[in-house]
């Protein structure tokens, strides 16, 4: 017997902006759920999967992917006028991906210098998060996405309760797991402090330091952090800022520490491209 | 547990060592796991030295030793053979008889009906090799916590009476230790069934129950002899001298609470990231959460317990926002339970100087460090419950039905449940009930009226959880634990005036204050009912509210704002008495409402010459158990849960209304 | 003229005018008098100049405010022993809000012009009133500050 909120069998659908896919393959890689999902949730438009094609309305959207081209900037508030529940799903549509690592070069400047005809090449001079141009309801966050929270995710709407979405740090769940502190054993660099859990910390299980592609979360002391790892292990500023400058560079306060401690022109400058110190222009503008 | 004693040192045994020859080690190990144990002890992974299962002398980590400090661990070559060489290591024995992850309870709903089964305690006999002195007393510190009552955790108690605990001599320590201020090591006194003192040729061996007895006869020993004796005595002495005494113990309780304003709190949060591996790796903490893992239709659901911490953002949780959401506040509770109020609780310290929290902390904060910049050189009797509560255990809850609702306003509902448990229905005014409906988090709810069979549970719908009970119909069945928690202390009253102010929802658990004393109204003096609400339409058991009037019962009623058709007082509760004629100095009161309403109102009736120790305050936190096992509603020393939420305002002092206590 | 000894039991009987010195007292009473509103009736209105300073002996007078689509909301009421219209005392001497009794209500009533010239020139009566005044403005604004926390509003909860 059912108690939750949204429609008997609710309308999904999976839509995609400046992404990899992996996310959606996630829902798609949910092989003992998959029955189950597909038995409570009528997939109506779901590109990855299959040939049906909906425009909506849908109950529950799940949007991949950032606002990367000018076209982007229309469709998003269009398939939020069409969805009951928006759902953002991975890095790039919570926090704007990797490939928001642009932001903080010269977009006009990396186009001229890759394509010989740059004005073929529609982009916008920032790739950002699905929240910053319309109300978002839920966010799944990773990269890719976990599916134990997916499917936790499914449940809650399904059920009507609150998803279990722990926002606590990595270092958690390594605790619980009996990891073996990376940073303190081994002196790596691990942003599992200042990250999101919901990975499973699978990355310090493999003697690697977190990356933090599931994003900051609450309360992220992230200055006290990069302090740290600068005295401590006696780095300069800028190796401490390309910490930060991965997946999730875009979100706060991981965006202060990358602009303060200069990790994305580090980036940038390794990659051979030349890139000046301010933004491009933004076509939204 | 160990108690403190600073002079403590080698003693004479008057039946003599045993001696252990290193080659015959292999013999115990084999012993234990012939008595169908399995064994967990030191060894290596990952850079570190961990305690995992083993099976034999070549699984533990020979010849090597560690180096810790703040944030930082590292192994190394000892260049000999000793087998003990080292102190603790990330791992701590709460992973075996606290584990991280416990299923209690699956849970089912169907339809109306609801079931809940507590899964079968199965717990695996273990053997602990290696056990030192600070984590003897941690045991015994979790022992006090979890089985000391008034109640048990089950699995707890089971795991921890399958354990034979082979305990180590420390040989040598890290800098990061300091036992020796905490008073529980590092010499090895008791709750050890077997020790075992590492020398060159063998190891000295001493039983400290009866277990570890019968296991030495079986062994091949001999006396140990006068050399071996002193030496033994000497390296034990030598790691006491080399620790010193870091953090001077005493009184640093009352020292501690008398700095909840310090500066250093401040400084002290601009490097804490609040990644709770301070909990996590403490080998006393206990506070847990429960996760509910259910199928995608949420009728079948798996409660489980997990490690929790009091630095994650949710621990404080309550509908109206966290209690706890500053920085500083969190490091400063987890100190200064750590450190002081755990005294008040259980009466002792609750760090056994172990030294785990320094050096896993990534960015190396220092307690020892922290203590002694902030604070340089009893426990409260346990509320007993008026009756035994149903299901008194985190797994357990007991089924009740919905006999009808009623919704009061816009967003309450009242439920009217009956059970076949007789506890629910005889608790006192003011106790609670924790109200799961599977599927979704435990609630504590006030209990708004008694029945015989059973009670009245009204429900502000105020998250998805409370929605869901609202939504309950005739015959729907949910789970209950209770009548929990402190109740109004009417027997104070007899005879004197009293005054009952609230606002909003808060009407609910006093409800069955009021009809206790409608039930011997000639018992006491004159009763004043001041009770504000946001709008005429949020206004509780608007029908009984004439009926208490009758009853001689004066009840003043004030909304914030209303329409033109409401002819009563617009304005905050606090304007209904604030000027009125009484003279408090007689009467007592009774307070619910949102804190900050309450604190408005204490302030006032104080004003009015009411005396601290009879105005009573009813107190909500974020509960998972509702049986003082968690460890979330602490607030100071107090659990809410157990020792309120009833308190007068003399027992809290000052610490109500204060951020982020 | 309406008999001094009376206005005098009855300002002593509210918390706002009670234990004075006998010649504030009488000084009071010299500018006061009587008032009598049935319900229904306007004592003041929002935005008007404020012409009618008094203490509530008897009765309830309600404060309402306009708000547009929503209508008249009272927004706090006036009970026995407090007062209203303070702002004809304080500058730009407009009233804040509309007041309206909503029962029988008897009120000592003092006439703007009359004291605003006896708080600028008695110093005695205006040391004695001005901090009487101020603690009725000061429960005002208090009990302001508490609606606006809205402390009884459900949580707002869409999206996680």
């Amino acid at each position: 017997m059912k108690h939750g909120p949204v429609a008997a069998r609710p309308r999904v659908g999976v839509v995609k902006f400046a992404s990899c896919d992996g996310c959606q393959l996630t829902l798609l890689d949910l092989e003992d759920e998959l029955l189950s999902v597909v038995e409570h949730f009528d997939i109506i438009d779901f590109p990855e999967a299959t040939s049906a094609r909906s425009p909506g309305p849908y109950d529950i959207l799940f949007v991949e992917g950032s606002v990367s081209e000018p076209a982007h900037l229309e469709r998003i508030v269009e398939l939020r006028r069409r969805s009951r529940f928006l759902v953002t799903i991975g890095a790039c549509a919570t926090a704007g991906g990797i490939q928001a690592l642009r932001n903080w070069g010269d977009h006009d400047a990396f186009r001229a210098s890759v394509y010989a005809n740059p004005e073929f090449i529609h982009s916008l001079a920032t790739s950002t998060p699905i929240a910053e141009h319309v109300p978002v309801d839920a966010e799944l966050r990773g990269c890719p996405i976990d599916p134990d929270q997916l499917v936790e995710l499914l449940t809650a709407l399904n059920t009507g309760r609150r998803p279990q979405l722990r926002d606590e740090a990595v270092c958690m769940e390594c605790k619980r797991r009996g990891v073996v502190c990376v940073m303190v054993s081994g002196g790596i660099p691990c942003l599992g402090q200042v990250t999101q859990t919901g990975c499973g910390a699978i990355c310090p299980r493999f003697g690697r330091g977190c990356y933090g592609c599931f994003g900051p979360r609450e309360r992220a002391n992230a200055a006290g952090l990069s302090r740290h790892l600068q005295l401590a292990g006696d780095r300069p500023r800028e190796e401490v800022g390309r910490l930060f400058a991965g997946f999730t560079a875009y979100s706060e306060p991981f965006r202060s520490m990358v602009t303060e401690l200069g990790g994305a022109r580090q980036a940038g400058r390794e990659s051979g491209v030349e890139a000046a110190p301010t933004g491009g222009s933004d076509a939204r503008h | 547990m160990v108690m403190a004693s600073p002079a403590r040192g080698p003693r004479a045994r008057p039946e003599g060592p045993a001696f252990l020859g290193r080659a015959d080690l292999q013999a115990l190990l084999d012993l234990l796991r012939e008595d169908g144990r399995t064994l967990i002890g030191p060894t290596l992974d990952a850079g570190a030295i961990v305690y995992d299962e083993i099976t034999g002398v070549e699984d533990l980590p020979r010849g090597w030793a560690d180096e810790q400090g703040p944030g930082r661990y590292r192994i190394h070559d000892r260049q000999d053979d000793r087998l003990f060489g080292y102190v603790v290591g990330p791992t701590s024995w709460k992973k075996w008889t606290f584990p991280s992850l416990v299923p209690l309870t699956s849970a089912t709903r169907d339809g109306h009906k609801v079931g809940f089964e507590p899964v079968p305690l199965d717990p695996p006999r273990l053997a602990f090799l290696g056990v030192r002195a600070c984590e003897l007393a941690a045991l015994g510190v979790q022992d006090r916590v979890l089985t000391a009552g008034p109640f048990v955790d089950p699995d707890y108690a089971a795991r921890r009476a399958n354990v034979l605990v082979v305990a180590v001599q420390c040989t040598t320590a890290a800098t990061t230790c300091f036992c020796t201020s905490m008073g529980t090591g590092p010499e090895v006194e008791s709750g050890h069934d077997l020790a075992l003192t590492e020398l060159d040729g063998g190891f000295l061996v001493d039983a400290g129950s009866p277990a570890g007895r019968a296991i030495l006869e079986r062994l091949p020993l001999r006396p140990a002899t006068a050399v071996e004796q002193y030496g033994a005595a000497a390296t034990v002495a030598a790691v006491r001298a080399g620790i010193g005494d870091p953090v001077p113990a005493a009184g640093l309780h009352d020292r501690l609470l008398a700095q909840l304003d310090s500066p250093r709190w401040l400084e002290i949060a601009e490097r804490c990231i609040l990644c709770g591996n301070c909990t996590l790796a403490c080998p006393t903490c206990f506070c847990t959460s429960t996760t509910q893992a259910t199928d995608l239709s949420g009728t079948t659901a798996m409660m489980s317990r997990t490690w929790d911490s009091c630095f994650s953002p949710g621990f404080a949780k309550v509908a109206g926002g966290s209690f706890r959401s500053r920085h500083r506040d969190r490091y400063r509770q987890w100190l200064t339970h750590k450190f002081a109020t755990w005294w008040d609780q259980f009466g002792e310290s609750g760090c056994t100087g172990c030294g785990r929290c320094v050096t896993w902390c990534p960015v190396g904060i220092d307690v020892r460090e922290e203590l002694n910049a902030i604070a340089p050189a009893r426990p409260p009797a346990a509320e007993t419950a008026l009756v035994e509560p149903a299901a008194p255990s985190p797994t357990e809850f007991v089924t009740a039905h919905v006999t009808g609702t009623k919704a009061e306003t816009g967003d309450t509902v009242t439920l009217t449940l009956e059970s076949d448990h007789p506890a629910l229905g005889r608790g006192g005014p003011g106790q609670f009930a924790m109200v799961e409906l599977p599927g979704f988090p435990p609630l504590p709810i006030s209990i708004s009226r008694y029945l015989p069979g059973g009670l009245e549970l009204t429900i502000r719908g105020a998250g998805a959880a409370t929605r869901a009970l609202g939504k309950l119909q005739a015959k729907d069945e949910i789970g209950l634990r209770g009548p929990l928690g402190s109740s109004w202390p009417l027997d104070r009253a007899i005879g004197r005036d009293l005054v009952i102010v609230t606002g909003g929802i808060g009407l609910a658990p006093l409800r069955p204050l009021i009809q206790a004393i409608i039930a011997e109204r000639r018992r006491y003096g004159d009763v004043r009912l001041y009770y504000g609400a946001r709008t005429p339409a949020d206004l509780l058991y608007r029908g009984e509210l004439e009926r208490w009037k009758s009853a001689s019962i004066e009840v003043a009623l004030t909304v914030d704002r209303a329409g033109p058709e409401w002819l009563g007082p617009v304005g905050v509760v606090t304007n209904l008495f604030d000027q009125a004629t009484w003279d408090g100095s007689g009467m007592v009161a009774f307070v619910c409402g949102p804190e900050r309403m309450m604190q408005a109102t204490v302030s006032t009736l104080a004003g009015r010459g009411i005396p601290a120790s009879r105005i009573y305050v009813t107190l909500e936190r974020h509960m998972e158990c509702g049986i003082g096992l968690c460890g979330h509603c602490q607030m100071g020393k107090y659990f809410i849960c157990r020792d309120g939420p009833v308190f007068s305002m003399a027992q809290l002092g000052d610490i109500f209304g204060r951020e982020g206590i | 003229m309406q008999d001094q000894a009376s206005i005098v039991a009855s300002l002593n009987s509210t918390w706002f005018a009670s234990g004075l010195e006998p010649e504030t007292q009488t000084r009071l009473a010299e500018l006061a008098r009587t008032y009598h509103a049935e319900p229904g009736q306007e004592l003041l209105r929002e935005g008007d100049p404020s012409d009618l300073f008094g203490v509530v002996i008897r009765g309830r007078i309600a404060l309402r405010t306009l708000v547009p689509e929503r209508g008249e909301i009272t927004i706090l009421t006036i009970e026995p022993g407090d007062v209203f219209g303070w702002s004809t005392v304080v500058p730009p001497y407009r009233s804040t809000s509309t007041a309206v009794a909503i029962e029988p209500t008897d009120a000592i009533v003092f006439e703007a012009a009359g004291i605003r010239a006896a708080l600028r020139t008695d110093c005695r009566l205006a040391v004695a009133l001005y901090p009487r005044i101020m603690l009725a403005v000061s429960r005002r604004l208090n009990a302001t500050r508490h609606q606006l926390l809205d402390l009884f509003a459900a949580e707002e909860v869409r999206s996680w």
